[in-house]
C-alpha cells in the first residue's frame, strides 16, 4: 500500500471523526439550549404569577383603603347631612389621617342646600402652601361642574363603592387621580351626594416595583376599559413577548407583565454563544490532537516496521548461527571412538557463545567459549572465532600455535575491546592423547572412567582479543578409554534462581558424580545437566547464554594389573577385535611384547599399576590402519630408546634379553613413545595396504 | 600351556603344546630343565602343537640351545607354524638352529 493512499484513508477517518464530534457537540447544544429554554420560560411564569399576586395584593391593600375612606366619609356625611358647614371638616380630617388620599370631597345634588347654591362640592385636597398641607374649599361652579363628572353619574346611580376612570384632577390634586366614589343617603334614604376619594396614581407605581420583573421587562395596569393607570410599555415594533395578566375583582382592573424574548433568553444566548464557541476550540484542538495524533501513528508504524524487520534480521541471524554449531548427533558415524553431545540455550535470539568440533587426520578439534557481552556485538564476534577456528585448524595441530593465531587475528582493530575466553582440545583420535589450551576460559570437568570428578588443570592464559602477540601455553593430558570431558560456559555455574543464588561448580559436579551407566552419554550428561539447572532456576529469566559440550572418548580397551600372568587375558581382547585373521598373531606377539615391557621396567618394584590397552582404526582410500595405544602411568620408559638386537650373532654370542622390542618393531610399521601427563604413552601403528 | 619330555636313549623330546606366551614361560622355563642337563644327546623340540611363542618363549629356546652346545647336545626343532616361523625369521633363530 502506498503512502499517499494511507494519507487519504487516516484523513478521511480523520474527517468523520470531526464530523460525528461536531454533530454530537452540536445536538449537545441544542438539548442544553432547549432544555434551558423551557425551564428559564417555566421559571418566568412563575415569577410573573407570584409578582402579580404580590401586586394585587398590594392595590387591593391600596383599594380597600380607599373603599374603607369613602364608606366612613359618606357615614359621617351621612351624620351631619343636616350640618353643611361640617363637611369642610370631615374631608379635611380624612385627608389629615389617611396619608394615601390624595384628595376627597363630598359633592351634592343640586340645590341640595339652597343656602349653598346650585352646585355645592366640598374638597380637601393636599397643597403644599396651604395651612397643615390641606387646602380645603367648595369647589363647585359653573367652572367645575361635576354634575356632568362620570363619578358623580355613577356615584349616584350605583349605590355601592364604585372605581372612575384615570383623569386629571383640575380641581383638586391637579394630578392624574383615579376615584372611588361612595353614595351619600339622606334621612330618608335617598342619594342626595356622593362622596369621592382621589387616589394618585403616583402610589400605584409604588405597586408596579413588583411587576418589574426583570430588568427590561414591562407592565402596565389597566382599568377595566382599558385605560392606562400605570405603564412602561415598549415601543419597539416587531418584539415577541411573553404576557401574563391578572384581573383585580375589585376594581376590574387588569395587570399585564410583558417580558421580551429577547431579555428572557438573553442569558441564554449568552450561553448559547460561549457554547459554540468554546465547541469550535474543542472541535480545533480536536483537529490539533488528531493531526499530532496522526504524526506519532506514523513515527509508531514507521517504529515498528522498523522493529519487525529487526525481529526478522534476529530471526535469521538465529538461524544462521544454529548452523554454525554442529547439531547432528551422533555426528561421526564411523567414528566409534568418539561420542560428543553440544548444546548451546542463548538467553536472547542469538548469543555469544560457541562451540564447534570436527575430525581431520584423525583429530579431534574442538572449542568452547564465551564472548563478553551478549545480542548482535557478541553473535558477530562468536561467528568471527569460529570462522578463525575452523580456517586455523584446516592447517594446524599445535593447540597454541592455534591459540596465537586466533588471538592474533582478533586483537587486531578490536575497538570495541571485546574479548572471548575459549577453550581449545586437539584430540588425537589414536592415541587419546589430548591436547589443550585455555584461553581465561572455565577449566572443564574430566570425568574418568573410574567414576572420580576432577576438574582439568589449565594454565592462566589471557582470553582472545586482548593483547596480540601474546604467547599461548598448551598443555596434555591422555583421556583413557569412556574418559568424559564435559566442558561448559559461565551461564551454567552463573545460572541465577529467583533469589538470585548461583547454580555453582558444586551443584555441577554433583550432578556429574551421580552420573551412572547411560548417563555418562555426552548427550545424556548435557541433558541431565540442563533439567538439573532448568529445575533449580526455577521461574527465573535465564540471564546469560548457556552453553555445554560433552566429549567421551570411547574406544576398544583392555585395562591389565601390572602382573604379567594378565597376559592370557591380552590374546582373548585381541581375538574380541575385528581385525584380519592373519594378523591375529603377529599383532598378539608385539602388543605382548610391548606390555611385558611395560610391566617389567615401568613399575619397577611394585604391582598394584595399570596398563591400558586401546585399540583404534583408521581408513583411508589407499590403507587401513590399525593402532594399538599402551599407556601406563608409571615411571618414564622409552622402549624406543632401546638398541637394535643383532640378529645376525650366533648362538653363543646374544644375548638373552633384548628381543621383545625387536619383535615390536620387526612387526609393527611405527612405534612411537610419548610422555603425556605423568603417562607413558606407547603407539604401535599397523598398516594393511588395500 | 604344556610341555612333555621324553627320552628315548640318545634322543630327548620336548613336545610343546598351546601357548608359550610371557605368562607361561615362568613355568615352561622349570618344566625345561632336564633338557639343560641332557649331555651328548639330540634334542628335538616339537612344536607341532605350539600355537604361539613370544619372546620369553624365544629366550628358553635360545637358553636351551646355549646350554645343549655346553654340554655338547644338538637341538632340532621341528614341525613349526608358518607364524611361529615367521617369528623365527624375524628374530634371526631361523640360524641358530637346525629346523626340520
Amino acid at each position: 500500500m502506498s503512502k499517499s493512499s494511507k494519507m487519504s484513508i487516516r484523513s478521511k477517518s480523520g474527517f468523520w471523526i470531526l464530523l460525528v464530534a461536531a454533530a454530537l457537540l452540536e445536538s449537545i447544544a441544542c438539548i442544553q439550549y432547549f432544555t434551558s429554554r423551557a425551564a428559564i420560560r417555566r421559571e418566568a411564569c412563575t415569577r410573573a404569577r407570584t409578582e402579580l399576586r404580590a401586586a394585587e395584593l398590594e392595590i387591593n391593600v391600596h383599594t380597600a383603603e380607599m373603599e374603607a375612606a369613602a364608606k366612613m366619609l359618606a357615614a359621617m356625611a351621612e351624620y351631619h347631612i343636616e350640618e353643611p358647614e361640617m363637611m369642610y371638616g370631615m374631608t379635611r380630617i380624612l385627608l389629615n389621617t389617611l396619608s394615601n388620599v390624595e384628595s376627597a370631597g363630598i359633592a351634592f345634588i343640586p340645590d341640595y342646600y339652597p343656602e349653598c347654591g346650585h352646585w355645592f362640592e366640598v374638597c380637601s385636597s393636599r397643597a403644599a402652601d396651604a395651612p397643615g398641607g390641606i387646602y380645603t374649599r367648595q369647589i363647585g361652579g359653573p367652572e367645575h361642574d361635576y354634575f356632568r363628572a362620570e363619578w358623580f353619574h355613577n356615584g349616584l346611580s350605583i349605590d355601592s363603592a364604585w372605581w372612575c376612570e384615570p383623569y386629571l384632577d383640575d380641581a383638586g390634586a391637579q394630578t392624574m387621580v383615579v376615584s372611588c366614589s361612595y353614595p351619600v343617603h339622606s334621612r330618608e334614604g335617598k342619594v342626595v351626594a356622593v362622596v369621592c376619594i382621589d387616589l394618585s396614581l403616583s402610589k400605584l407605581t409604588k405597586v408596579s416595583e413588583y411587576l418589574q420583573v426583570f430588568k427590561d421587562s414591562y407592565y402596565s395596569i389597566r382599568s377595566s376599559t382599558g385605560a392606562d393607570l400605570v405603564q412602561r410599555p415598549d415601543t419597539t415594533p416587531g418584539r415577541k413577548y411573553l404576557t401574563f395578566d391578572e384581573e383585580i375583582d375589585a376594581t376590574g382592573w387588569h395587570m399585564s407583565i410583558i417580558i421580551p424574548e429577547d431579555i428572557l433568553y438573553a442569558d441564554l444566548k449568552k450561553l448559547g454563544m460561549l457554547i459554540t464557541i468554546l465547541m469550535f476550540l474543542g472541535l480545533a484542538l480536536l483537529v490539533f490532537i488528531m493531526y499530532r495524533a496522526g504524526m506519532n501513528m506514523q513515527r509508531l508504524i514507521t517504529v515498528n516496521t522498523q522493529k519487525e524487520r529487526m525481529e526478522n534480521e534476529l530471526e535469521i541471524a538465529q538461524t544462521i548461527q544454529n548452523a554454525m554449531l554442529p547439531k547432528v548427533f551422533p555426528p561421526f558415524l564411523d567414528c566409534k571412538d568418539l561420542n560428543i553431545y553440544g548444546s548451546v540455550k542463548p538467553a536472547k535470539e542469538i548469543g555469544g557463545d560457541l562451540y564447534d568440533f570436527y575430525i581431520r587426520h584423525e583429530k579431534l578439534f574442538f572449542c568452547i567459549g564465551d564472548v563478553s557481552g551478549k545480542g548482535v556485538p557478541a553473535a558477530l564476534i562468536m561467528a568471527t572465532t569460529r570462522s578463525l577456528f575452523r580456517t586455523i585448524t584446516s592447517h594446524e595441530e599445535e593447540a597454541a600455535a592455534i591459540m596465537r593465531q586466533i588471538n592474533d587475528a582478533m586483537s587486531e582493530n578490536n575497538e570495541q575491546n571485546m574479548f572471548v575466553t575459549l577453550f581449545l582440545g586437539v584430540l588425537d583420535l589414536n592415541t587419546g592423547v589430548l591436547e589443550y589450551c585455555n584461553a581465561g576460559h572455565n577449566a572443564p570437568v574430566l570425568l574418568p572412567s573410574d567414576r572420580s570428578v576432577k576438574e582439568v588443570e589449565v594454565l592462566p592464559n589471557l582470553p582472545l582479543g586482548v593483547m596480540s602477540g601474546f604467547t599461548f601455553t598448551a598443555q596434555k593430558t591422555k583421556m583413557q578409554p569412556d574418559d568424559v570431558l564435559f566442558l561448559y560456559t559461565d551461564g551454567l555455574t552463573e545460572a541465577e534462581n529467583i533469589r538470585h543464588e548461583l547454580f555453582g561448580e558444586e551443584r555441577m559436579n554433583g550432578v556429574l558424580a551421580a552420573a551412572k551407566g547411560e548417563e555418562l552419554g555426552p548427550r545424556n550428561l548435557v541433558m541431565k545437566m540442563q533439567e538439573a539447572v532448568t529445575a533449580y532456576v526455577g521461574e527465573a529469566q535465564q540471564s546469560d547464554d548457556l552453553t555445554m559440550l560433552a566429549v567421551r572418548y570411547q574406544r576398544p580397551a583392555i585395562v591389565m594389573r601390572n602382573d604379567i600372568q594378565q597376559i592370557p587375558t591380552l590374546s582373548e581382547w585381541i581375538e574380541g577385535l575385528d581385525i584380519p585373521k592373519e594378523l591375529n598373531m603377529p599383532v598378539n606377539l608385539a602388543l605382548e611384547e610391548a606390555v611385558t615391557n611395560v610391566m617389567l621396567y615401568a613399575y619397577p618394584g611394585q604391582r598394584d599399576g595399570k596398563v591400558f590397552v586401546e585399540y583404534a582404526e583408521n581408513h583411508n582410500e589407499h590403507e587401513k590402519t590399525l593402532v594399538f595405544t599402551i599407556s601406563d602411568c608409571g615411571v618414564p620408559f622409552d622402549p624406543t630408546q632401546a638398541p637394535e638386537a643383532d640378529i645376525s650373532l650366533s648362538a653363543e654370542e646374544r644375548a638373552i634379553g633384548g628381543l621383545g622390542i625387536h619383535l615390536v618393531r620387526q612387526l609393527m610399521d611405527e612405534i612411537r613413545y610419548e610422555r603425556v601427563e605423568e603417562k607413558n604413552v606407547l603407539t604401535l601403528v599397523k598398516r594393511i595396504e588395500r | 600351556m604344556e610341555t612333555t619330555i621324553q627320552k628315548n636313549g640318545n634322543q630327548v623330546v620336548a613336545l610343546f603344546k598351546g601357548r608359550l606366551d610371557t605368562a607361561a614361560a615362568v613355568t615352561t622355563a622349570e618344566e625345561v630343565k632336564p633338557l639343560m642337563e641332557a649331555a651328548n644327546s639330540e634334542i628335538i623340540l616339537d612344536c607341532s602343537q605350539l600355537e604361539y611363542i613370544s619372546s620369553s618363549g624365544l629366550r628358553i629356546f635360545l637358553s636351551i640351545r646355549k646350554e645343549a652346545a655346553a654340554h655338547g647336545s644338538k637341538v632340532i626343532v621341528r614341525n613349526i607354524s608358518a607364524d611361529i616361523r615367521q617369528v623365527f625369521m624375524m628374530t634371526g633363530f631361523i640360524s641358530l638352529f637346525e629346523i626340520q
